[in-house]
């Protein structure tokens, strides 16, 4: 009896010692709690971290306003704010491309906003009513291995890649970059569904290689899996900083040419922010030369105001811009969708 | 001891009903708490699957063909977990392998690591341009593709080796709960050390090889980081696709909806497997077994561990350790991200706490319903499990911060999130460590008239101690990597781990994102580490 008493004691002594440890562990972390949120600017940031967060900091610094960052991805912070659209917690909302700005707009989750510096940005970057506006931009580009393609034989338009020479050397990411969907959604919008329809066959038949993401792309191509890969501008530079041999190519730009298509990363105010006034003043504050040096400088991306260094990049207004509007992407989507992954699933 | 005085005996109290208003409020309260937490986000995903009617780009053929792949990976992965496992935890518990409790604690390691950095590992090593095929091309001077991880073997074969630790961290729970003086009589009458173990240890092993065996099935069917870093069309995948690219919620509810019906049908096929034969130890005993000498097998033995061991944990922390570069670059990330590491260890040490809690009050409470309550009960949490991360943060943004506005927006809904998901976990250790108790021992207690929270707390808690800290270890460590939920449900500027690896991954920043994978492998594994020392000690 005794010993069944002692052992039991002891159980329970070591339980109490244990959930002290517990207690007092938790009671140490929970300063780690996140501090009461009412007047801070809350930004929901599809765009990287390493571009974002120096321009708030930046901003931080120049307005006191304190920020609270979320990053995450473009599409996923997207249905976040249609989650949530009964009582929102975003004030602002950063997206790596324009055609889903239009998809929130139409649906009433964004908040017009126009100002001297919104205006100031090119017509074809930012919404017609207000609701975003682009804050830098990124071409769609051919890249290529240089060890396997002599620059001389880099193809200067992507409408060579159906020659059989290019079998089994492509590589595109599939339709979960949105930036992927948007350049064969302005391909359908100006040469039409059947041609690109035949486009894309030519392409399948040379076994094009449909990857997960962008990432994988111009690694794949760096590292020599893939000799030519169809992807944005910023990866070539990724590239070259991690020592791969690549080579770049702006594709289609003789005069009257199909052009590349240019797609703006944007940025609007959520309808019904809890702090409009701190997101204005940080969306100018994005598009001031300060701002846009920054952000651009960060990840080799095209300012979209006049007059900033675009450093390595070189000036947007040397490219021949394909003609899409964000209205044509947005309107022309579904349909674009259905083609790719009726030519094959992987899209 | 006491004189003895006259014996009396209590009226044996049936264990199928709980008598009393005490027990059977409790039951009630566990039985809606539970039902609370788990069914508001299924019974969202069944109305906007409805509200979907039709697949949209989904065929049924393609949705047929998705089952078929998802579930070939499942069982696949589940086998070779298997065979991982089950030699490694004999070894480990019952043989005096060298190094034994090095190799325990190791072997948990693997769930520390991420599905997704291991399979970034691997395609480091094994991909078309990676390592092993360069290094052999300029071996044997003759530029080839010697072997390929992309694809549906590759997935097999990276799932496996981050899931067999569910099914080790179980059996081995369970082979050291088991009273070995079975074991010990049959080798005594001369079978063999491989008749024994599959005459007596392997039957007597079954409850927890099946709740293992289910957490690294449910494991592969619900995880969508390996699969598609390695290119195999998956059910999560494809939610991934209509979520992301065809921005299209009900396509991806009515997939999800999918994915968790068969998840159903998985469960029944469990519980009836489970019904049919069951084993308990004689007594309750957790006396250690005396280890049997592997004599000339020893170095073998010890070969295969090491292999086992390569395999899902050198080779991966390895590659890892080469990104990060200098030492110097390391300390650097860690003093500017050392917060994150605080974030991480509050949010999974409160969801393991209440998972460990929960867990032991449900497997008893299951137990002493009638069967069907009782299956009711833990069949719900287990769907928990099945429901995509992704799909059930989004599904908890729009519950939480309509009716329970002041929860959403702080780390209660990232809990919340972590106990839908992870709950079972808890549930299917404890109850198969119930299992393996002889009813007859409870049934004393009870007739001297022990009330059954007595029974809970000075029988059956000392018992299934052990496996008590498993399931925290093993719901702690499921929290610390979880990254689909947190990525949505995260306050703003409250960032984790993997959340921190995964910002690290997309922005092409390897050297940060192995310093943070680094960091959160060890923050995971150090209370395990802890745990095996204390339990070395005779302290827990």
């Amino acid at each position: 009896m005794n010993f069944q008493l002692r052992l039991g004691v002891n159980f329970n002594f070591r339980m109490t010692v244990l959930a002290g440890v517990l207690l007092a562990g938790v009671a140490g972390l929970l300063p780690a709690l996140p501090a009461d949120a009412a007047d801070r600017l809350v930004i929901y940031s599809g765009r990287k971290e390493k571009a974002i967060k120096p321009v708030v900091d930046a901003f931080t610094k120049q307005t006191g306003v304190l920020v609270d960052l979320k990053v995450g991805k473009t599409s996923g912070l997207a249905n976040e704010i249609r989650m949530e659209k009964a009582r929102p917690r975003g004030d602002l909302y950063i997206s790596t491309e324009s055609g889903i700005m239009e998809i929130l707009s139409k649906e009433g989750l964004l908040e017009p906003y126009q100002s001297a510096a919104t205006k100031a940005v090119p017509e074809d970057f930012r919404s017609a009513t207000g609701t975003w506006t682009g804050i830098s931009g990124r071409a769609r580009i051919t890249l290529y291995n240089a060890n396997l393609v002599p620059e001389k034989a880099a193809p200067r338009s992507i409408f060579e890649l159906t020659n059989p020479r290019w079998k089994g050397k492509l590589a595109i990411a599939g339709t979960r970059e949105r930036t992927t969907l948007a350049w064969a959604t302005a391909l359908v919008a100006l040469k039409g569904e059947a041609f690109t329809r035949d486009f894309l066959k030519g392409l399948h038949a040379n076994d094009l290689k449909i990857l997960t993401d962008n990432t994988e792309v111009w690694q794949g191509v760096g590292r020599g899996e893939f000799a030519i890969g169809l992807t944005n501008s910023p990866n070539y530079y990724l590239a070259r900083q991690n020592n791969l041999p690549v080579g770049v190519v702006y594709p289609d730009q003789d005069a009257g040419g199909f052009g590349t298509p240019v797609n703006p990363n944007a940025v609007a105010v959520i309808k019904g922010a809890a702090n409009p006034e701190a997101a204005h003043k940080f969306i100018d504050f994005l598009l001031s030369a300060e701002g846009q040096r920054i952000l651009v400088t960060q990840d080799y991306e095209f300012p979209l105001i006049a007059n900033v260094d675009s450093s390595e990049v070189p000036p947007l207004k040397s490219i021949q811009r394909t003609a899409v509007t964000a209205q044509q992407l947005a309107d022309l989507e579904e349909a674009t969708l259905k083609l790719l992954t009726s030519l094959n699933p992987n899209w | 001891m006491t004189q003895a005085g006259p014996l009396t005996l209590a009226p044996a109290t049936p264990l199928a009903s709980a008598s009393g208003w005490l027990p059977r409020i409790g039951t009630l309260a566990l039985l809606v708490g539970m039902g609370l937490l788990v069914l508001p986000p299924l019974l969202y995903l069944a109305a906007a699957a409805v509200k979907a009617g039709e697949l949209g780009a989904v065929t049924i053929v393609s949705l047929v063909g998705l089952a078929f792949t998802t579930l070939s990976l499942a069982t696949l992965a589940t086998i070779w977990a298997m065979l991982l496992a089950l030699p490694l935890a004999w070894l480990v518990i019952r043989t005096d392998l060298p190094f034994r409790t090095l190799c325990r604690w190791l072997a948990v390691i693997p769930l520390a690591i991420p599905s997704y950095i291991g399979a970034m590992s691997y395609i480091a090593l094994l991909g078309p341009v990676g390592s092993v095929n360069t290094w052999l091309s300029a071996l044997l001077g003759t530029p080839q593709q010697w072997v390929n991880i992309y694809g549906f073997w590759g997935g097999v074969f990276v799932l496996g080796l981050f899931t067999y630790p569910y099914i080790f961290l179980l059996v081995s729970a369970a082979l050291e709960a088991t009273n070995p003086a079975v074991e010990e009589t049959a080798r005594s009458l001369g079978d063999s050390p491989l008749g024994v173990f599959r005459r007596v240890t392997l039957p007597m092993l079954r409850p927890s090889m099946l709740a293992g065996g289910l957490l690294a099935f449910l494991y592969a069917l619900s995880d969508f980081g390996s699969p598609s870093l390695l290119r195999v069309q998956v059910f999560t995948t494809a939610i991934y696709h209509q979520l992301n690219t065809r921005f299209d919620q009900a396509a991806a509810a009515m997939l999800s909806f999918v994915l968790v019906l068969i998840t159903i049908a998985v469960l029944i096929g469990q519980h009836m497997l489970l019904r049919r034969r069951s084993y308990v130890t004689i007594t309750g005993t957790a006396r250690v077994a005396r280890p049997l000498h592997l004599g000339r097998w020893r170095w073998p033995a010890a070969l295969l561990a090491g292999m086992v061991l390569s395999l899902s944990v050198f080779i991966p922390l390895g590659v890892l350790l080469a990104q990060t570069g200098s030492l110097g670059h390391f300390l650097e990330v860690v003093r500017e991200q050392g917060d994150y590491i605080k974030n991480s260890l509050l949010i999974a040490g409160l969801a393991a706490t209440l998972a460990a809690i929960l867990g032991l009050l449900i497997a008893f409470t299951a137990r002493h319903t009638p069967p069907r309550t009782g299956a009711l009960l833990s069949g719900t949490i287990q769907i928990g499990y099945a429901i995509p991360g992704t799909v059930l943060g989004l599904s908890l943004i729009l519950l939480y911060n309509t009716y329970i506005p002041w929860l959403y927006g702080t780390v209660g809904v990232l809990v919340v999130a972590y106990l839908i998901r992870f709950l079972t976990q808890s549930v299917q250790g404890v109850d198969a460590a119930l299992t393996g108790i002889n009813p007859h021992l409870e049934e004393a207690a009870r007739s001297l008239a022990a009330s059954p929270w007595r029974v809970l707390r000075r029988v059956l808690a000392p018992l299934v101690r052990p496996t008590l800290f498993a399931v925290w270890a093993l719901v702690f460590i499921s929290a610390m990597k979880e990254l689909d939920a947190t990525l949505l449900l995260r306050p703003a500027g409250f960032d984790t781990l993997p959340v921190r690896v995964y910002i690290h991954t997309v922005e092409a920043e390897y050297a940060r994102a192995a310093v943070m994978a680094l960091l959160l492998i060890a923050f995971t594994a150090l209370p395990w580490m802890v745990v095996t020392r204390l339990r070395e000690k005779k302290l827990v």
